[in-house]
């Protein structure tokens, strides 16, 4: 035990199972136990690996940059166009205070529902 | 294959970062033989059992090797695994195990059983004693067993015990008297005869 109890040898003051558990422990630690196959067989029973190669790793992100390079030219454009759109439709089409408090409860009812039936989905 | 100069970190990163089956199969060969002796001593001898455990145990390691977080050494968390898969398995063979018997009459029973063997002279005598240690230690319960082979047989502290056993340190040392008292009481035939 490495601890104040412990001694690599028996002392006469020395507990006397003290002594026996070391004067084992010191033929254990003599006796290595040769692997045999055991490391092979170790080895064969490890599952399949699961991990991603090496290569695939770089792969995906080339490609996330290309897409996302992609959409910040794009983007620009069409989110213009949608801002201008919409405003433009809301000019023509004043909308009342009413209409405006319906159409947030609904907007949040409708968030609140998708949200339920997702948590419900993953349960 | 590695060699002897990479440490266990180094393999282990390896293992991690590349995948690398090698340098997991160099860190099996380092430890196979200090986990199989630990898992002998925990199932009393058993050596086909140990061998068993000890393949599950570098499976597990394998599998749970990204949760090592080098708080403590890698042998001694592979005792960890092992104590945890013999405790696990002595649990489902409960019914085989002769370690949960706590009564006085069984213990002064196996005391006069072990006596017999050990009578011997020196030349036998370090087969005798491992023996009959290999007979007590299946007197004692699953926990006292496990802190005397940690405390003992691999030679951790009381700190490092109670973290391969996941209890306090406090309990090791409970463990580990109470323990004492079964062995001294099976192996009593080994007792220098002032004690006795």
């Amino acid at each position: 035990m490495n601890d104040d109890t412990q001694s690599a040898v028996a002392t006469p003051g020395e507990d006397w199972l003290d002594g026996l558990l070391h004067a084992d422990v010191r033929d254990g630690r003599s006796s290595y136990i040769a692997d045999q196959g055991f490391t092979a067989r170790v080895m064969q029973a490890l599952p399949v690996s699961l991990a991603l190669p090496a290569w695939r790793k770089p792969a995906i992100v080339a490609l996330w940059g290309v897409a996302l390079a992609g959409a910040a030219l794009a983007l620009p454009g069409a989110a213009l166009d949608v801002v201008r759109e919409t405003y433009r439709l809301l000019g023509a089409h004043p909308v009342s205070l009413s209409g405006m408090a319906g159409a947030i409860v609904f907007a949040g009812a409708l968030s609140w529902s998708a949200a339920a039936y997702a948590l419900r989905a993953s349960d | 294959m590695a060699s002897s100069a990479v440490s266990d970190a180094q393999l282990i990163a390896r293992a991690l970062v590349g995948d690398d089956r090698r340098a997991f199969a160099e860190l099996v060969r380092r430890h196979q033989s200090t986990v199989r002796a630990c898992l002998r001593k925990l199932t009393a001898g058993n050596h086909a059992l140990a061998d068993d455990l000890a393949q599950e145990t570098f499976v597990l390691a394998w599998r749970n090797l990204k949760s090592f977080r080098q708080e403590a050494r890698f042998s001694t968390w592979l005792y960890r695994i092992a104590t945890n898969c013999w405790l696990a398995d002595a649990r489902k063979r409960k019914e085989e195990l002769l370690g949960d018997r706590d009564d006085a009459v069984a213990d002064e029973d196996r005391a006069d059983a072990f006596g017999g063997a050990s009578a011997h002279g020196d030349h036998a005598r370090g087969a005798t004693l491992k023996l009959d240690l290999e007979r007590a230690m299946a007197v004692l319960t699953e926990g006292e067993r496990a802190a005397i082979v940690q405390c003992y047989h691999n030679d951790l502290t009381h700190e490092e015990a109670a973290y391969v056993l996941d209890c306090p340190v406090g309990t090791v040392k409970t463990h580990v008297l109470r323990g004492k008292q079964k062995l001294k009481l099976a192996l009593a035939a080994w007792a220098p005869e002032e004690s006795r």
